[in-house]
């Protein structure tokens, strides 16, 4: 368990010493929230604000996006050949993969959390009565995703495949779940695939929270991610091989 | 000597393509041992297997009696690894990149602080200590991923080409630094394709080409099958008429090797024929433009086992 936490922390260290991974998901993600907020302006709807819209749209979007760390984390060029070092030691193989899924939720996070922390009085976006929910919802979605990342590099054993093939699957997602805009008024086939699309579910239960102040799809949702990390980190204990790491 | 490690039978295949083909040593106690071979020899996947990172087909390694398999994380305790790339955190300074590489060998507090400050006073990098990696020249870098992986005084230390890119200072550094862990009592594994190397710091050699081992012992032993010959390199202006057959007329010739211009024989040592040499060129009409002969090396017993330079 020690050298688990210490490979965490330096997983963590190298996380937060990465600007571009940082700026990403802070400042980025706050600017984007921000021009596409202002850009909107108004009322996005009957119930949200554009401000509330693009908050919690673009802070699942980041979420998801989070799977991108994951990868980045686990098998960048530069990364990757000091994180072999970890493999020659002897430390178990699943302290390799899973310490870079918890630390890239970890990062992930504590970074999204603290970007709420900043926006939501800045440009006064509720996240329901009770705040708490809303991120506590977070966590197991984070990680889900930070799982994603990291089962897909088990499966491409390659960051530049896992990134581009997450990224593609990822805004086609979002695109079609109506993150960055609805899809809805665009004919009843847009509408059915809105409507199936895994991100639209993920959007309505930040929404009822944040909005309605509804617990009705907190636990489904909490449930669902969950199940889903420990299914893929099942996955990533069949499919990682210490060779891949050469 | 005690035999720390016997590997026996090794066999290796990427899909189609066979790398390993069976090859058996040991590796003795205290002693330096060198495997000399070109790319693509197999030295490479000889030594992902002897780290555990990648598995056989089939064979065994046995260390200190004991297959590496049952007992891997007390074997990988054992060892320290320098791999061919440098594996450093390059954010990092060298001190930092120390404490988390010997922290994941179970060195803590003063035992870690101990272990950093030796393996920093052995790669020369004391004043440099807190500087990130990224600002290091090659050579800083190459003795820094060597420093990490002798800081848990492993029984074992296993080096992929360590001095690839480097400058002669920081070659000559890391060979003086072999030489001591040997005298510390450490085994070292070291691959290279550098002759040169392989003549300063090896007790015992393995030669090695297409998966398997060719030759196996000291230097003076492996030299001493050809102590009794020695090589023409003789280039001439034009070569219109020459050919091997041509050579074998003159006493003592054992091997010829025409490429182009040049001619390389090899003759038995005691007989003097060089002048009878010259004398067919001459009656061949052909003019000489240089002679060298060499004496026995380690580069002539590559080319005697492989037919082949080594970094050809």
């Amino acid at each position: 368990m020690r050298r688990f936490i210490t490979i965490l922390k330096m997983d963590l260290v190298n996380l937060f010493k990465n600007p571009v991974l940082v700026g990403y998901n802070t400042v980025f993600a706050g600017l984007l929230i921000l021009i596409l907020g202002y850009l909107c302006g108004g009322d996005y709807s009957e119930s949200k604000t554009a401000y509330q819209y693009y908050t919690v749209s673009l802070i699942v979007y980041g979420m998801l996006n989070g799977a991108m760390t994951a990868s980045n984390c686990f098998m960048e060029r530069d990364i990757k050949r000091a994180n072999l070092r970890i493999i020659y030691s002897p430390v178990g193989s699943f302290c390799v993969y899973f310490s870079k899924m918890a630390a890239s939720f970890l990062f992930n996070y504590v970074l999204h959390t603290l970007l709420l922390l900043v926006l939501c009085p800045l440009v006064h976006v509720s996240l329901g009565s009770n705040p708490v929910f809303f991120v506590v919802l977070m966590a197991p979605v984070e990680l889900a995703a930070s799982a994603f990342g990291i089962f897909f590099c088990c499966v491409f054993h390659c960051e530049e495949t896992t990134s581009t093939l997450l990224s593609t699957v990822i805004n086609l997602l979002c695109f079609l779940g109506g993150t960055f805009f609805s899809l809805d008024g665009m004919g009843s086939l847009m509408a059915f695939i809105t409507k199936i699309s895994p991100v639209r579910w993920l959007n309505e239960a930040f929404f009822t929270l944040s909005c309605d102040s509804s617990l009705r799809y907190f636990w489904p949702v909490f449930i669902t991610a969950l199940v889903l990390s420990a299914l893929l980190t099942a996955g990533c204990k069949l499919c990682f091989r210490t060779e891949d790491y050469i | 000597m005690d035999h720390l490690m016997t590997v026996s039978n090794l066999k290796k295949s990427f899909k189609d393509h066979i790398v390993l083909k069976g090859i058996s040593f040991e590796i003795r106690q205290g002693e330096v041992l060198c495997f000399l071979g070109p790319n693509g020899a197999g030295k490479s996947t000889t030594i992902n297997i002897l780290t555990a990172v990648l598995g056989s087909d089939e064979g065994e390694i046995r260390f200190k009696g004991d297959r590496i398999s049952k007992k891997l994380r007390s074997y990988k305790q054992s060892i320290g690894i320098v791999p061919q790339d440098i594996a450093l955190y390059e954010e990092l300074s060298a001190e930092s990149n120390l404490r988390f590489f010997a922290s994941l060998y179970g060195l803590y507090g003063s035992r870690l602080s101990d272990a950093v400050e030796e393996a920093l006073l052995f790669a020369g990098l004391q004043d440099r200590r807190k500087d990130k990696v990224k600002t290091f020249s090659g050579g800083m870098k190459r003795r820094l991923n060597i420093a990490c992986a002798i800081a848990h005084h492993p029984e074992l230390v296993i080096m992929d080409e360590p001095t690839v890119g480097i400058d002669p200072q920081s070659r000559n550094h890391i060979l003086s630094s072999i030489k001591k862990l040997q005298n510390q009592g450490m085994t070292v594994i070291y691959t290279t394709h550098y002759m040169e190397e392989v003549e300063v710091i090896s007790s015992r050699i393995i030669i090695m080409d297409h998966g398997t081992i060719l030759a196996e012992g000291t230097k003076e032993s492996l030299k001493e099958d050809i102590q009794n010959e020695k090589r023409y390199i003789i280039e001439v202006e034009e070569n219109g008429t020459m050919e091997h057959d041509d050579f074998f007329s003159v006493e003592g010739v054992k091997s010829v090797k025409i490429d182009g211009n040049t001619f390389e024989i090899t003759s038995l040592k005691g007989v003097e024929n060089l002048d009878r040499i010259i004398a067919l060129l001459s009656d061949h009409g052909e003019k000489i433009r240089n002679i060298t002969s060499e004496a026995a090396s380690l580069e002539t017993v590559f080319l005697k086992l492989t037919g082949r330079k080594l970094r050809d």
